[in-house]
């Protein structure tokens, strides 16, 4: 008789492996466009904005000021997106008792970490040989913000999942939703910019908290918009994450019955 | 043994609650007795199937499990289309806490499923046949009390009929079996006891010739 811990251990194991195959064999070369990008994104947003930014950003590396909001931001949505669509991806699996709606959810979640790390390696490998200079000056501030970012991107997938399977049309507009945050998230400029009188409604994107602190962690000249506080990102994960595993255990009936 | 009380089955559509597919079914299946499933397209059988397994849930009542019963073997699903067999069979041994010996494992899988280099193709370039093969070889390659078939050998040929019955036959002293099929000879082969399903009632008969007697007449009428 195996103890629950350990089947849940065994299923996240083999339910890890079986995603990160379909993931790296989905298409030709699949590993090489994930890796590939936030690459590709942080290129194209420095030749469409790169003069503006010029001006905004003059005392820091721009390619490094694109490529930690591409980065942060990219962490939370793409974790969020990703796992949304988890227990519609593994319905065949859930045919053995022993996989629950939440293990597809979770795992997906890890895997989107590793690739994530992979992707992120790549890349400040790349700015680094162009000569940048990519070590931040406190680098546990830099990752604790990125694991916070993660952290939020499952509160809300979990959110979303269990809402995707009970209405869904939730799920789309959950999705709609997330794609503008791309645009008042501070990427492609520095939110120290916005007018102070629309800073209020601008901070309460809690994702701008999280990549704030990334870029305070990377560059000790960097001025953040102001009321930039990782309490308030962190308060949003503890209310996320409850909330989307409250609902888990509320529906795990609701997500298996057909 | 299985225990069904009062149990109740509907389906939730984008437009609400379906018809009752399943209404106030009760049985007891004793331990290692084979029950025949029978009852026309669209009883509820595959259901039923389902809700023994555990894959899906009742509207209302109960089904209680006392024992290690399969997942039902067939249309029921449980392969990655995009994986191959080998991957899929992989997993499956994993989750049921065969890391050590995976490797003997899949070897009787493959063996006993028999499609050859298929084995590493994915799933999706399958025909309905090598797919019952698998499914049939990656359930046999664990102890289970209890054997869940939604037709898995309907789609076979006949190399795999005499294998499936082979395996079977070995089967009925260790463990019992819960078969639905449209095929009389299948049925009257490998099941003791019955059960029929009509217009969501399921009625139980101690005789799997009885149970088939009773079909005809359901559909004769």
């Amino acid at each position: 008789m195996r103890t629950s811990s350990l089947i849940t251990w065994t299923v996240w194991k083999a339910l890890f492996l079986r995603e990160a195959v379909g993931r790296l064999s989905a298409g030709r070369a699949a590993w090489a466009w994930i890796l590939l990008e936030p690459v590709v994104q942080v290129i194209f947003l420095i030749v469409l904005f790169g003069f503006v930014l010029q001006r905004l950003v003059s005392n820091i590396d721009m390619g490094l000021f694109v490529a930690t909001g591409v980065l942060g931001f990219g962490l939370a949505r793409n974790t969020a997106m990703r796992i949304k669509d988890a227990i519609t991806a593994n319905d065949t699996l859930l045919t053995y008792r022993q996989v629950l709606a939440v293990d597809t959810v979770l795992v997906r979640a890890g895997l989107e970490a590793l690739l994530f790390l992979l992707s992120a390696l790549c890349l400040f490998t790349g700015l680094g040989l162009l000569g940048y200079q990519i070590f931040p000056h406190d680098f546990l501030q830099v990752m604790s913000a990125f694991v916070a970012l993660w952290l939020a991107g499952i509160g809300l997938g979990l959110i979303l999942s269990v809402a995707a399977q009970l209405i869904p049309e939730s799920g789309k507009v959950g999705g709609i939703l997330l794609g503008p945050l791309y645009f008042v998230s501070g990427i492609m400029y520095p939110p120290s910019v916005i007018p102070p009188a629309y800073q209020s409604w601008f901070l309460l994107n809690p994702f701008v908290h999280g990549i704030e602190t990334i870029r305070t962690g990377f560059f000790p000249q960097y001025h953040p918009i102001s009321g930039v506080s990782m309490g308030y990102l962190l308060g949003f994960v503890m209310f996320t994450v409850c909330l989307g595993l409250a609902l888990h255990v509320r529906f795990a009936t609701r997500l298996v019955a057909k | 043994m299985i225990i069904a009380d009062q149990v109740y089955k509907r389906y939730r559509s984008n437009h609400g609650m379906g018809k009752w597919v399943l209404q106030d079914v009760s049985f007891t299946i004793p331990p290692k007795v084979n029950v025949g499933l029978v009852g026309r397209n669209g009883a509820g059988k595959s259901t039923l199937l389902r809700l023994i397994g555990g894959i899906d849930v009742p509207t209302r009542g109960l089904v209680e499990r006392r024992c290690r019963v399969s997942w039902p073997m067939g249309f029921g699903g449980g392969l990655a289309a995009s994986l191959t067999g080998r991957q899929n069979a992989k997993f499956v041994c994993r989750i049921h806490g065969h890391e050590e010996d995976l490797q003997d494992r899949l070897r009787y899988i493959e063996d006993f499923a028999e499609i050859g280099e298929a084995f590493d193709k994915p799933i999706k370039t399958y025909s309905s046949g090598m797919r019952s093969r698998l499914q049939f070889g990656l359930s046999l390659a664990f102890d289970f009390d209890v054997y869940i078939s939604d037709e898995i050998t309907s789609t076979g040929d006949a190399a795999f009929l005499k294998k499936a019955a082979v395996a079977f036959k070995s089967l009925t002293d260790r463990a019992g079996l819960i078969m639905a099929s449209h095929a009389d000879g299948t049925l009257k082969e490998f099941c003791k006891a019955g059960i029929l399903l009509h217009e969501g009632r399921a009625y139980w008969f101690d005789s799997i010739n009885d149970a088939l007697t009773e079909y005809r007449k359901s559909i004769d009428r």
